[in-house]
């Protein structure tokens, strides 16, 4: 089995470098659309025409567009992905330093998105039949309606303005050092042994990741309840109750798992939106991700850092899909042995 | 199409969809006669007055001011011409190219469909809110940007998903009766496949529309919608989010007018979906 | 002491505001040991029993009276706590669909396992040995490796003979097997039928076998009770059901049924069909009555007495020494002489597909179909037989257009199909039409009967106007016997015989040369197969048209076509006259066919 895996992993990976390459390349084109003249924007506006004409020329902006790509490309390939314009640094060390933290939140949002929509699906479907079972449809259908920028802002207003419970922007109280050795502020407040980072942390990341779960587990809660309506349809789930088994043996043993594969589809599907959706909630809450980062390069029309922090969404989200694939090939016999 | 299309005006889920909808669509339509105020007319002697039912409320503006002294109600009521306008142009354009891209893939299949596969693949590793975030950075803002932005990002939806259902109702063997009779392929696609995907691609328009009016409002949230000309849900809740302490009915009215409206549409998709058979893995915002 | 005794069992519906009888007084006396068949054709509720004994009746369906004694336990009465403990333990089922009776993600081993872990099996090792025991008693090869397998590695087969173990595992006094063999391809319907006979003589279990196949139950059963509408029509020792059957409709049943070794004869057409559970409500008397050839006034006024007609051998109807009268009148269909002209050659026909294709794997081709030589002569029939997958379904195909042959010719009336210039279907689509295996598939359910019949008629350039269209539909419904009134249904309206007769007539519009037919028989009821058997007859006499007959089912074959390809994995193995290939087998394959077809009747 973890040989099928690797090898779909590879496979995956393999695919997608092809899918990278015309992304980067779409991505390049659509930011040279700007009015937007990057050799101007570096140097100081006292600049003369001559000295940005030379700018222009060392930036090689005066070569047709299939040669900046190239050229964009191979320096790409060596970890290069130009200085950013407002930051004066390598945009690809500006991404890296702003990646952890948006892992994190996204990560503990799906952990949530995860267990609130499978609560949420199994208390659906097991409210098939009885009074409550519209109004659970419909309340479903309402946390449907609210994206997570909205969750981000009423989470805000209510726990963080009216309440007074929970603290809302960034990622730890100012008045805390922030370790750094990984990037990771959970995994690095613990490893120089600062509980109070930790705990400080924990309480920033609620809100936010909350409002991602929440956003998300909808969806989840659906599809879980209705692939459930479907397995217990099929044969396999009367011919257990022919051989006497419990409804709640067959809820376990044997219709929880073969449910469980749709809804992981949808769910891998789910999570690469997520991720990209940290984007609105990391501003709302001021926190130091990518996200930030991003909306602060398109503010100023920062293309070297616009262009890297995009380019790392479409990874990541690549990543999560093969690791929901092969999730998938694990749990799912049918696409093993074929 | 009229029979099951009637018979879902049964369904009270799709009636009260329907109602709300026409409730935001009307606000929309009408807007200049509907709203109290010009939305953009500053009252710099009163801002931030809180709406009716709260205490020191100034009778003229019934849901209160914003910071510029602008009238709140107003401003929601032009703010639903928006929303609607990009969510409607929005999603039909989308569902023009989606599902054209859709019949030709699932009904030719091989090269065509490789090719309009591979296509779906690179458009889905974009995320979509930041694949909308840089075209509206390589469009500039604008309505007519952030529909053709809101188009570009969502075509695959209903490419994806009405590639399935063609492909299932391909493989009846009506569809080949319909060959062997002499049909030609845009005869058998109109004539055969097209009233079967019909329940699905209404479906899909319906839940559509709620996607793009949540696309409309992160876009004019970030400040790269619309434009500062125009009205625009988001970029009211960007703006109350400064007095948040002062004055939080201009944070909270604004999403419960997106909230509402999302909701009516979520809520007719799921009816018709219901009303209409339709077997749909539901796929998020 | 009976294992099961049902005394007036009686099972209703709400169907929306009225209540329905589906059973109605059925009773009978299962011994430890005995087999009883429960034979009915679709409709005459004969799955409701062993859903009765479970208590897992469809929402809306109950017991409304009645009992059914388990070793004198009313199950009917039972506590569901104590019902269940004997579920899997003293009470088995087997199911009718065995591919989807196994859960796809869990292993034979595991669902084993679980079952054996249930019956009080302890030790892991233990289990495992018993399990393995009992596939092996199955007939199942290989048991070790199949622990590791899942359901869809499996065949249909060999998945139903892991069902069977399981079944037996626990020493049960009574298995319910509903219609084991319905869902499997024919060669196995045999070998099924004897491992359940050898389980159940080795496990001295008493066994309640439905099917709507009077032969195999004939078989198979000592005692046969014969359902009609929910009714217990005739119950006797199956040899004296099966070989003197006293009601009419038993005896209808077997004359509409095609030999496969007496003289070729015609068969008996009863009309219509079985009373939907809403007629059922509004009939009184004998609910046969409408479609009995012995029927008289006093049949459609009161309930038919039971009469015993021999020893043990019971039959609900007042006519019944009448019975034996009952005959068919007309000839069998007539087989035309060798052709003078062939309508349609195909000469070395082939077709491959290539799988496998991709970045890591070499591309490979699958021969679909192999060199397949024949030809059909004008009006006549011939019939294409072999197995699921055997290429049958692939050949119909290429010849109307909707594969491309990889190599061969398909001459039609001399012109080769395969030419380039001649792929455009509309030149040939009025000569050459197929008749599709399912009609529920084959209907557009959005269109009316008259726009599905006279469909032709608005292909390519054609714009018939509508009147032209209504006229055109009554015709093609009058030749295929149905109403005009149907014209204006939709067809998810229609009954399965009816949808496939809408399916003929939409073929004949523009009156064929060549039909190609797809199994389109098999899933029918036997009345309604012979009714639409017969019309097939009919209408080869009247309009004249050669059939390229696909089926599996060699009696309905050997009744209608007076030639025979059979074919096996892509080849055509033998051809020849029906009567020499089915009387004189040569190929092993063709004899398999032929063996697994019932000797009897």
């Amino acid at each position: 089995m973890l040989a099928t895996v690797v090898k779909l992993i590879a496979r995956r990976l393999l695919a997608a470098v092809p899918i990278l390459l015309v992304v980067s390349a779409l991505l390049f084109c659509v930011l040279r659309l700007l009015p937007v003249d990057p050799a101007a924007m570096s140097l100081p506006p006292t600049a003369t025409i001559a000295q940005i004409e030379a700018k222009r020329r060392e930036m090689g902006l005066d070569r047709p567009l299939p040669e900046q790509y190239a050229m964009w490309l191979k320096a790409a390939l060596h970890g290069d992905f130009g200085r950013s314009i407002q930051f004066g640094r390598q945009a690809g060390g500006l991404v890296a330093a702003s990646l952890p933290a948006t892992i994190e939140l996204a990560a503990a949002a799906m952990i949530l998105a995860a267990i609130l929509g499978f609560g949420g699906g199994l208390l659906l479907f097991h409210l098939r039949g009885t009074l409550f079972e519209s109004i659970a449809d419909l309340g479903s259908i309402l946390l449907l309606s609210i994206p997570e920028f909205l969750w981000g802002l009423i989470l805000l207003f209510v726990f963080g303005v009216v309440l007074h419970a929970l603290p809302f922007t960034g990622e730890v109280s100012p008045n805390l050092p922030q370790p750094d050795i990984t990037g990771f502020i959970l995994l690095d407040s613990l490893l120089v042994g600062r509980f109070d980072v930790f705990l400080s942390a924990c309480r920033h990341l609620i809100l936010p990741a909350f409002a991602l779960g929440l956003a998300f587990s909808p969806t989840i809660m659906r599809v879980l309840r209705s692939s459930l309506f479907d397995i217990y349809h099929e044969d396999y789930i009367q011919q257990a109750r022919l051989r006497g088994l419990s409804e709640t043996q067959i809820l376990l043993r044997h219709a929880l798992k073969n449910a469980i594969l749709p809804t992981l589809t949808l769910a891998g599907v789910q999570f690469g939106i997520l991720f990209s959706g940290t984007l609105l909630v990391e501003v709302i809450y001021s926190y130091p991700g990518m996200g930030n980062l991003m909306v602060d390069a398109v503010r100023n029309a920062d293309l070297p850092l616009i262009q890297a922090i995009a380019l790392t969404y479409c990874i990541v989200v690549l990543i999560i899909n093969t690791l929901v694939d092969a999730l998938h090939i694990v749990l799912n016999p049918k696409l093993r042995t074929h | 199409m009229a029979g099951p299309l009637t018979r879902s005006l049964h369904s009270p889920r799709v009636l009260v969809a329907l109602g709300m909808v026409l409730c935001v669509a009307f606000c929309a339509a009408f807007a200049g006669l509907v709203a109290p105020h010009d939305p953009s007319e500053q009252n710099l002697l009163s801002i931030l007055t809180p709406p009716l039912w709260d205490a020191g409320a100034d009778p003229h503006f019934l849901l209160g001011t914003d910071s510029l002294g602008r009238d709140v109600l107003s401003r929601l009521i032009f703010g639903a011409r928006t929303a609607m306008i990009v969510a409607f142009a929005a999603s039909t354009g989308a569902m023009v190219i989606g599902s054209i891209l859709a019949h030709v893939s699932g009904y030719f299949g091989g090269v065509a469909d490789w090719i309009i596969g591979r296509l779906v693949d690179i458009w889905m590793s974009f995320p979509p809110v930041i694949l909308s975030l840089i075209l509206m950075v390589g469009l500039g803002v604008g309505l007519d940007r952030v529909i053709l932005a809101i188009v570009l990002v969502d075509w695959t939806r209903f490419c994806r998903v009405l590639r399935s259902e063609v492909m299932v109702v391909t493989r009846h063997d009506y569809v080949a009766a319909a060959r062997l009779l002499g049909f030609t392929h845009w005869q058998t696609i109109l004539r055969e496949i097209v009233p079967a995907t019909a329940p699905l691609l209404i479906t899909l328009f319906s839940l559509e529309m709620a996607i793009a009016i949540v696309v409309e409002a992160i876009l004019s949230f970030v400040g790269l919608g619309v434009g500062p000309d125009q009205v625009a849900w988001g970029q009211m809740i960007a703006d109350a989010r400064q007095n948040v302490y002062q004055s939080p009915w201009d944070l909270l009215l604004p999403i419960l007018a997106i909230v509402f409206t999302v909701a009516a549409f979520n809520l007719l998709g799921d009816g018709l979906r219901r009303a209409l058979d339709v077997r749909l893995a539901e796929a998020g915002h | 002491m009976s294992v099961l005794q049902a005394r007036d069992l009686t099972i209703s519906a709400r169907l929306g505001g009225t209540v329905v009888t589906v059973i109605r007084s059925l009773s009978f006396d299962l011994e430890p040991g005995k087999i009883i068949g429960l034979v009915g054709e679709s409709g005459a509720g004969k799955t409701m029993i062993g859903r009765a004994i479970a208590q897992v009746l469809p929402p809306g369906f109950a017991i409304t009276a009645g009992s059914l004694l388990f070793g004198g336990d009313d199950l009917v009465t039972m506590a569901p706590d104590r019902r269940r403990a004997l579920l899997g333990r003293a009470i088995a089922f087997i199911p009718q669909a065995p591919m989807t009776a196994l859960n796809p993600v869990k292993t034979i081993g595991a669902q084993f396992d679980e079952h054996l872990s249930r019956l009080g099996q302890r030790g892991r090792q233990q289990r495992r040995e018993r399990a393995l025991a009992m596939l092996a008693a199955s007939g199942l090869p290989r048991p070790e490796g199949l622990l590791a397998q899942y359901p869809h590695q499996l065949s249909g087969g060999m998945c139903q003979r892991v069902l069977i173990a399981s079944a037996f595992a626990s020493n049960p006094r009574l298995v319910i097997a509903d219609e084991p063999t319905t869902a499997l391809d024919a060669t196995t319907h045999r070998q099924i039928l004897r491992l359940i006979a050898a389980m159940q003589r080795e496990h001295a279990t008493a066994v309640i076998f439905i099917t709507h196949d009077l032969r195999l139950a004939a078989d198979l059963c000592d005692d046969i009770i014969v359902l009609y509408a929910g009714r217990p029509v005739e119950s006797g020792p199956a040899r004296a059901v099966l070989s003197a059957p006293a009601h009419p409709y038993a005896r209808c049943l077997q004359l509409a049924n095609p030999s496969m070794s007496a003289q070729r004869r015609a068969l008996y057409v009863m009309p219509d069909q079985m009373p939907s559970l809403r007629q059922m409500q509004t009939m009184s008397g004998c609910s046969f009555a409408p479609r009995c050839p012995l029927a008289v006034e006093e049949c459609r006024r009161n309930e038919p007495p039971a009469v015993s007609v021999a020893a043990g051998h019971v039959v609900a109807c007042s006519r019944a020494a009448a019975t034996p009268s009952i005959d068919v009148r007309e000839s069998a269909p007539s087989m035309p002489d060798e052709a003078a002209r062939n309508v349609l050659q195909v000469v070395n026909l082939a077709k491959r597909y290539g799988v496998g294709r991709g970045l890591f794997n070499e591309a490979t081709t699958v021969a679909a179909v192999k060199d397949a030589t024949f030809d059909i002569g004008e009006n006549e029939f011939v019939a294409l037989v072999g197995e699921s997958g055997s290429g049958k379904s692939t050949v119909a195909k290429m010849l109307v257009g909707l594969e491309r042959p990889s190599s061969g010719k398909i001459l039609f009336n001399g012109d080769d199909l395969t030419e380039p210039a001649l792929r455009n279907r509309s030149r040939v689509a009025a000569s050459v039409q197929m008749i599709f295996q399912d009609p529920r598939s084959a209907l557009n359910p959005r269109r009316r009967i008259a726009s599905i019949v006279t469909q032709v008629m608005e292909a390519g350039h054609r714009h018939a106007r509508w009147d032209e269209r209504q006229k055109r539909s009554q015709q093609l419904l009058g030749e295929v016997g149905l109403a005009a009134d149907f014209a204006a249904r939709l067809p998810d309206h229609l009954s399965g015989g009816q949808r496939q007769r809408i399916n003929i007539a939409r073929a004949l519009c523009i009156p064929p040369r060549l039909l190609i037919a797809d199994e389109i028989v098999s899933g029918l009821d036997v009345s309604i197969q012979a009714q639409l058997l017969n019309l097939l007859a009919r209408l080869r006499a009247e309009l004249g048209f050669a059939m390229l007959f696909i089926s599996h089912d060699l009696s309905v074959v050997r009744h209608l076509c007076s030639r025979v390809l059979v074919m096996y994995r892509g080849e055509i193995v033998e051809q020849g006259r029906t009567e020499t290939v089915f009387g004189d087998p040569h190929h092993p394959h063709t004899r398999a066919l032929v063996a697994a077809t019932s000797p009897q009747a």
